[in-house]
């Protein structure tokens, strides 16, 4: 299992590498512009959402870019509410802010609220992806001490995976060797003077040795490429999913000849960018120009990557240009990048308040992955629609399943028990899409409040008069500061 | 945690002097007069040998075990066992309490939902010289009992016990609740325990079929159920145990109860579902009636009645248990302020109206397979292979759809999916794909395994063309290679045959 370094205790490894003096001088430089990172963050709480949520305090690394910028991992800084930050040699703690924040490739980037922070830093550059067992080095505050620490290794191999930050997202990475630990987190993976990678995952010591992750710079450019005219788009992609095409019969049933080309699409995501463009069993062929290799893989910079990664070179509004073969017949289409898929309820979320809704002791929130972290899943049909959310197309129904996720036991709910974590399909006869349904629905006068929840069940009933007799009882009794947060 | 009674379930081994006296006290006892004790004569032990499927690869058995218990001798030379002691056994034997040799049985017929059991030894003269028993009556909440054990000698061990409570509860197949008693027993391990009588002075009160070794307390099949299959099997055919086929809902809480308009003190229950082509659909019961009487018996806001002999207790007993199929019951329900006078027919659940069965047992389990596809129907038996806690471990979508099979189209048919794929040369890069609902084969629709087979003969453009719910949609194989391969396909996975589809629902036995 991937961890965060800032989390996880790891054994503590020696710095034994020898460094010639030219090292050494480099190594110099990279470390006057080293920054350590000291946020205080609050985690939201998603099993009682209308508590501010537990404050730790964590330490990690970033380092000085052009333009006056501290660059690092969005999760050394997530749910930040101080940051401070101090540089070598310099006893002063700083404050920083968040200038902009990506957390589907945990990137962030940080300007310290006094400018004096820079003097004496220079600004670190970037280089292109490193050959395999070429050397670099990892700088960086990791535990074991409180001064800079350095630690050398290889690139072990490139390839694509997920982004343990958000859980969500897969982007390149680089695995080196180097010992990476709690701390190294945002710090800089140099060789040649240059910035390679920023560290941010790897396995712990009882996983996998010698297991270390860094983001390639590719992602990094494009991130500082995305926040130049001031905002963040995030990452759009196809919302497809492809199947590859290695058995002869599929591959003469398609239309296609035995020369290893060409995956099948499988799944178009309703609502993602490909969606009412392409088809299922469309195969491709080419994306941008590049062939598309049977497993899915595109040849790009001299290696194969997955085809994913041409699109995820791209920003919101570019387009993506696919050579197809459908129904037997080629066939050229351009699919415009214009959104994020928006259902995606998997990824972690940070620097956001958990949605609910408080009515007569009965709280109801969606389900995403932060809520489900923080609860178990007891109801069989509630975990089959979290699970299958995107592969049965529930999302189309539903963009957010609110279930009865809590019940804070009073009068006026004592049998609303056997509804617990079931799925509110109408209130009063409207149907209940999202949270906001719900907040529409309770908020306007009636009798009763007739509460539907999916499956053979009979309604709870809420009498008005009841509900307003116990709100403040319940508001007082357990505390709740606040009846609703609908803001994303 | 409630354990199975099974061999090694005491950790010590003693023996305690039979506390015979303590059995004696029953109510049935006449004072100064010394009450009947259970013999040695009317039981015997029971050595099964059982072998259950493996349903992740149906062509296989899992090793064998068995299960040591004692029977009750009853009239017609037959011996009663609890039908969890004999479930996919493939050799039953039996023995005198002091062995004079072991001979082999027959199980003559079983109830899963009752579990119970009847055999007969093959041997007609083997039970010559026992003496069958009788079902007991008048069991209540504080009737002292016995339970009946016995030592290696053959010599009856007695352990007293006090019936604690009376009611309706679950029995080891899924969904059934029935009458249990629970018993208070400071029980001693012994050989032979997965199955014990225990006795009402030298009646038959009930069977064992759970013991909880901390809190000492264990539940039997009692001797209502008994009676209740006895007769059922009395005459043939062979009919399970009644049911409505309805989940009801309480209707005790006040705001839901003035929403309904239901008045004050009005008792009954919210019925939420009603099971296709269950007896309660053909009674007319429909989603939201509120039952309020069944069989002229009151039914109270939480689905219990008054049993003259039990007190409050599920109205289900009176369906299930206290009336044999065939009949009907007259039943009052409330729908929107009107009350309705149905007849609830007596009948046993149409298991071949089931979408996924609960339960299969006794027989192997159903498969096609084409190419290296393998095709299974969807039952829970299937979901239990992934262990204990398999309601989360297994597949979410096909436990779903078991679950909540009531809500598919009642001419939904079985489910048929693609359970795994055998890596072979026409299913090249379909490795990964498992556990996805099939819908179509060669463009025909599949609501069985028959279907699968039927679809098979007719490729399409010389391709096997197999649509699937899910990702990645459709597969493809060379219908040719697929029949040109298949004896080296059974071979190289040494499958007995390429396809079972064998009786597809569950039959009693006989």
């Amino acid at each position: 299992m991937t961890q965060f370094f800032r989390a996880a205790i790891f054994l503590l490894p020696l710095i034994s590498a020898f460094l010639s003096d030219t090292q050494a001088a480099t190594s110099d430089l990279i470390r006057r512009s080293l920054v350590r990172i000291q946020t205080v963050s609050q985690e939201a709480d998603y099993s009682t959402p209308w508590n501010p949520g537990s404050v730790e305090e964590s330490i990690g690394t970033g380092f000085v870019v052009a333009d006056d910028r501290i660059l690092t991992n969005a999760h050394v800084v997530s749910n930040a509410r101080v940051i401070w930050i101090t540089r070598e040699g310099d006893a002063n703690r700083y404050r920083a802010r968040i200038q902009h924040i990506a957390h589907d490739c945990d990137l962030a980037v940080l300007v310290p609220s006094n400018p004096d922070f820079f003097k004496g830093m220079l600004p670190l550059d970037f280089n292109g992806i490193p050959a395999l067992e070429s050397n670099v080095m990892v700088y960086g505050y990791p535990i074991g001490g409180d001064r800079a620490s350095v630690t050398r290794g290889i690139v072990s191999r490139v390839e694509f995976q997920e982004y343990s930050h958000s859980g969500a997202d897969s982007h390149l990475v680089i695995q080196i060797d180097a010992a990476i630990n709690p701390g190294n987190s945002g710090g800089p993976v140099v060789q040649d003077g240059k910035v390679i990678g920023v560290a941010f995952q790897g396995y712990s010591g009882d996983v996998a040795q010698n297991t270390g992750y860094m983001i390639p710079t590719t992602v990094i450019k494009r991130f500082l490429t995305d926040i130049a005219d001031g905002r963040y788009d995030h990452y759009v992609d196809l919302a497809i999913t492809t199947f590859p095409l290695y058995n002869s019969a599929a591959r003469r049933a398609l239309g296609l000849p035995d020369d290893g080309q060409g995956v099948m699409v499988s799944d178009i995501y309703g609502g993602g960018s490909a969606d009412g463009i392409l088809k299922p069993r469309d195969v491709i062929l080419t994306i941008d120009g590049h062939a598309v290799a049977s497993d899915g893989t595109v040849e790009l910079d001299d290696s194969n990557v997955q085809m994913a990664e041409v699109v995820e070179r791209k920003f919101k509004g570019d387009k993506v240009d696919l050579g197809l073969i459908r129904d037997g017949r080629p066939l050229k289409l351009t699919i415009p990048l214009t959104e994020p898929f928006p259902f995606n309820i998997f990824a972690n979320a940070y620097d956001v308040k958990p949605r609910y809704v408080l009515f007569g002791g009965l709280v109801f929130q969606p389900l995403s992955e932060d809520f489900v972290n923080a609860t178990t899943l007891k109801n069989s049909r509630t975990r089959y629609y979290y699970d299958h959310f995107l592969e049965n197309d529930l999302y189309k129904e539903r963009p957010e399943i609110v279930i009865l996720s809590n019940i804070l036991s009073d009068p006026v709910n004592a049998y609303a028990d056997e509804f617990y974590q079931s799925i509110v399909d109408t209130i009063n006869g409207a149907k209940i899409k999202t949270l906001d349904d719900v907040a529409d629905a309770l908020a306007k006068p009636s009798e009763y409040y007739v509460i539907e929840f999916l499956g053979a069940s009979r309604p709870l009933v809420l009498e008005a008069k009841a509900v307003a007799a116990a709100r403040d009882r319940i508001r007082s009794r357990y505390g709740v500061a606040k009846e609703s947060n609908l803001k994303p | 945690m409630i354990a199975l009674l099974r061999s090694h379930l005491f950790a010590i081994l003693a023996v305690l002097a039979p506390c015979l006296l303590v059995a004696a006290e029953t109510r049935a006892a006449v004072a100064n007069s010394p009450a009947p004790l259970p013999s040695a004569d009317s039981i015997v032990r029971v050595n099964s040998t059982n072998q259950s499927f493996n349903f992740g690869r149906p062509w296989t058995k899992k090793p064998p075990f068995n299960r040591r218990g004692i029977g009750v001798v009853i009239d017609g030379g037959r011996v009663l066992v609890t039908a969890e002691m004999i479930a996919n056994h493939t050799y039953v034997e039996l023995e005198l309490p002091v062995s004079s040799g072991k001979v082999a049985a027959d199980v003559e017929s079983v109830d899963y939902e009752s579990n119970l059991a009847i055999l007969k030894p093959q041997d007609p003269k083997f039970l010559d010289g026992t003496k069958p028993v009788q079902l007991g009556k008048d069991v209540q909440v504080g009737t002292r009992v016995s339970v009946l054990q016995l030592e290696n000698t053959g010599a009856v061990a007695l352990t007293p016990a006090v019936v604690t409570t009376v009611s309706v509860g679950n029995y080891p197949a899924d969904g059934i609740a029935l009458l249990t008693y629970r018993l208070s027993a400071p029980l001693q391990y012994r050989d032979n325990s997965f199955t014990m009588p225990v006795f009402l002075g030298d009646r038959l009160a009930g069977l064992l079929m759970r013991y909880e070794t901390r809190s000492q307390s264990a539940d039997i099949v009692p001797d209502v159920v008994i009676a209740n299959f006895l007769a059922r099997i009395a005459k043939p055919p062979y009919r399970g145990i009644s049911r409505a086929g309805i989940t009801f809902s309480p209707t005790r809480d006040p705001q839901f109860r003035r929403y309904l308009g239901m008045k004050k003190g009005q008792a009954g229950v919210y019925v939420v579902s009603v099971a296709h082509a269950a007896a309660a659909e053909k009674a007319g019961l429909k989603k939201a009636d509120v039952v309020m009487s069944v069989g002229g018996h009151e039914i109270d806001e939480d689905g219990n009645y008054e049993n003259s002999d039990y007190g409050k207790i599920p109205f289900s007993h009176l369906i299930s248990t206290a009336n044999l199929p065939g009949g009907e019951l007259p039943m009052t329900v409330l729908r929107n302020g009107h009350t309705i006078d149905l007849k609830l027919p007596l009948e046993p659940r149409d298991l071949s109206k089931v979408i996924s069965e609960p339960m299969v047992l006794d027989r192997a389990p159903r498969y096609y397979i084409l190419g290296g596809l393998v095709f299974q129907e969807l039952s829970r038996s299937f979901l239990r292979e992934w262990g204990s806690d398999w309601k989360n471990d297994a597949p979410a979508r096909l436990t779903y759809l078991d679950e909540f099979q009531d809500e598919l189209p009642p001419d939904r048919g079985k489910i048929v999916f693609l359970s795994q794929v055998l890596p072979a040369d026409t299913t090249v890069g379909y490795d990964d794909v498992a556990e996805i609902i099939v819908e179509k084969i060669n463009g025909r629709t599949i609501r069985c395994l028959e279907d699968v087979a039927e679809a098979a003969k007719h490729p399409i453009d010389g391709f096997q063309k197999v649509e699937l719910e899910s990702d990645p949609g459709v597969l493809y194989l060379d219908a040719k290679e697929v029949s040109e391969t298949a004896d080296q396909l059974r071979d190289s996975y040494g499958l007995p045959a390429l396809d079972n589809l064998g009786d597809p629902e569950t039959k009693a036995v006989p």
